[in-house]
């Protein structure tokens, strides 16, 4: 078996089966949760809750750590903050924005979209390599996160460095032939698509649960939410 | 059934969908610690919201997940014990006033406080609530209030109040518009309070009344998480306000009971959406901007500074941001200062929840509200002023045990001072 079988077995069969697992999994975690049951609030909210979850998406997703009731919090944990937001930032880029990663959305989807040049998405990629280095020291020494972290975190860490660093090599044509390295980017991207279900990496789909929700009970509450 | 089961079987009854994908979400990043005052204060990482609610997230994952079944399988992790119980009891009851100041600063939006609530649920299902809080709440079952608020101690306390401030503090009155109904904090320790309030009332010509049936505003179900009970002291409150045929009840200086009564009550019981449920501080705020009561302006400038501490239960969680500071604006507007962070990330004071009731918690508690002195201290205030009675004990306590020099009040009775007759 040489290299080129691997990267055909990695990018064909393998990868399907993991993007199988992926969405299946996920399906399946997404249902469950809902089919726990809902039950009805019947509290009169004191503000548009409609306008309470919009705010709280935006609070979310663009001005988080600018906002004044953030900043506290902000101020005392600044590198969890900073490494926690450039690394989504730069996953985010990378994924959709790097040619590359466009083409594969545009064999799996059909569409394509202008993307960035290599040289911007390369600095984002080596962002988001020193952000997880980051938030991977913050993990062995904050007491709170040395409390709460067991192998699934550490694995979660992994499973997304070992993609990503493979994925940077491979755009360098660093230390091992391309076959070599285009390999081993779509074997750990296999491995952490399979992962995923079984983890919370999985946060990226309730995430949206918990940001409505989030501003369905400020504006109940009547707080900003 | 093991007292770890009868945890259990109340998180599996509370955990629909709305609890599990908050669960789901959580990251574990930690970001809540460095919100919550009790950890802050400690440095303990146990007092870390995300790890309080460990307990209910393995449960969650025991009974309903995959992973969940497939890590105690394989032993990565172990199955809740009667001894884990216990141990996040203290967690929960003794460090955690239930603020939700943590669910301001998650990256993920979750909000934990209700959560964390509903790990009480479980622990009080369990038996596993702190000793003196669950005596108090059994007091408040028979004699209809946590302090000792019998119906004759409380008619001669209103009577006494009545009394020696010498205002009139209408009774059953059958067919009035509002229910005015005191906590057991402000009549038997600030009944100054209770005295303000009438006043207030009496000067707008509100037609008011207060019942004998519903004496106590104070929720001790709530703090322990047990909804029958809390559900008890509820219907008191309902029973009273159906009888007099009023249209609204007011919650008087009382975080929690407010919390309970507007955000809780209406799922619990179909009665609760009859009446307009609304905190004294609302009402004084309607009674400024509508003119039906006069303040002297500037009548608190000549105190010193004065700020404004902002509960958790009426600001954060009840939304009454502005309405305090509206009034304050008009009784001192050169004197009032604000404290950093302020509104709704306010720090709490640390005696909320229940935990000022256990006497294990105090040096816990002490030492939360060293975030309080150094808050208060840097604006400089000689006087402190809430709208919950519950805060304003803590403040009275911990005023004493540190011996500063600060006058705390309540907002109602300042803006009964202030009174233009």
């Amino acid at each position: 078996m040489n290299w080129n079988d691997v990267l055909s077995f990695a990018r064909g069969p393998l990868f399907q089966v993991a993007l199988l697992v992926f969405i299946a999994g996920m399906v399946y975690r997404l249902v469950r949760v809902i089919g726990l049951g809902w039950s009805k609030d019947r509290v009169r909210p004191k503000r548009s809750e409609a306008k309470g979850v919009v705010m709280s998406f935006l609070k979310g997703i663009i001005i988080w750590p600018f906002i004044p009731w953030v900043k506290n919090t902000f101020k005392k944990n600044p590198i969890i903050y900073l490494a926690g937001g450039l690394f989504h930032l730069g996953l985010f880029v990378i994924l959709i924005l790097g040619t590359p990663h466009m083409l594969a959305w545009k064999s799996l989807l059909g569409i394509g979209w202008r993307t960035l040049g290599l040289p911007i998405v390369d600095w984002f990629a080596a962002v988001t390599i020193i952000a997880m280095v980051v938030l991977f020291i913050n993990r062995l020494i904050n007491p709170v996160l040395k409390l709460l972290t067991g192998p699934a975190e550490w694995l979660n860490l992994l499973f997304v460095f070992l993609p990503m660093v493979s994925g940077y090599i491979m755009t360098h044509h660093l230390f091992f032939r391309y076959e070599v390295l285009y390999s081993l980017h779509m074997l750990t991207v296999d491995l952490m698509l399979i992962w995923i279900p079984f983890s919370r990496i999985s946060h990226f789909v309730f995430y949206f649960f918990s940001r409505t929700i989030h501003g369905q009970e400020f504006a109940k509450h009547g707080v900003r939410a | 059934m093991t007292v770890t089961e009868q945890a259990l079987d109340m998180f599996v009854h509370e955990t629909g969908g709305w609890a599990a994908s908050q669960l789901e979400a959580c990251t574990r990043c930690g970001m809540c610690a460095e919100a919550c005052h009790f950890y802050q204060s400690s440095g303990n990482p146990e007092f870390a919201p995300v790890w309080k609610l460990e307990i209910l997230r393995r449960a969650y994952e025991q009974r309903f997940t995959l992973i969940g079944k497939f890590k105690t399988a394989i032993g990565i992790e172990k199955k809740l014990t009667d001894e884990d119980l216990q141990h996040w009891s203290e967690l929960n009851y003794y460090a955690c006033t239930v603020c939700n100041k943590c669910a301001m600063v998650c990256p993920m939006g979750i909000d934990l406080g209700t959560l964390l609530h509903t790990v009480r649920s479980g622990l009080a299902a369990a038996g596993m609530v702190p000793e003196e809080l669950e005596t108090a709440v059994m007091k408040q079952v028979n004699e209809g209030s946590p302090l000792g608020m019998t119906a004759s101690v409380w008619d001669s306390r209103l009577e006494w109040v009545a009394d020696e401030w010498e205002v009139d503090i209408p009774r059953d009155v059958k067919g009035a518009d509002t229910l005015v109904v005191f906590t057991s904090i402000e009549v038997m320790k600030f009944p100054t309070n209770v005295a303000a309030i009438a006043k207030i009332l009496n000067a707008a010509g509100e037609k008011w009344t207060v019942s004998s049936i519903a004496r106590e505003v104070v929720n001790f179900g709530f703090y322990e998480g047990d909804e029958e009970h809390e559900k008890l002291f509820m219907r008191r409150l309902f029973d009273g306000a159906k009888e007099l045929g009023v249209k609204r009840i007011v919650v008087t200086e009382c975080g929690h009971a407010y919390d309970a009564l507007r955000f809780h009550a209406p799922n619990l019981l179909p009665e609760a959406n009859d009446y307009e449920i609304i905190h004294i501080t609302g009402v004084m705020a309607d009674l400024v901007k509508s003119g039906r009561i006069k303040l002297q302006e500037g009548f608190f400038d000549k105190v010193g500074t004065v700020t404004l501490h902002d509960a958790c239960k009426i600001q954060r969680r009840g939304g009454y941001i502005q309405e305090p500071r509206d009034i304050l604006n008009i009784l001192a507007p050169h004197a009032f200062k604000e404290m950093t962070p302020n509104m709704e990330e306010a720090i709490c004071c640390g005696g909320g929840g229940g935990v000022i009731a256990i006497k294990a918690a105090d040096p816990i508690r002490y030492d939360a509200f060293t975030l309080k002195i150094d808050q208060v201290n840097k604006v400089g205030a000689n006087m402190v002023t809430m709208t919950c009675s519950n805060c304003r004990l803590q403040f009275t306590e911990c005023v004493e045990h540190f011996n500063l020099d600060w006058k705390v009040t309540g907002l109602a009775q300042m803006v009964a001072d202030a009174l233009v007759e």
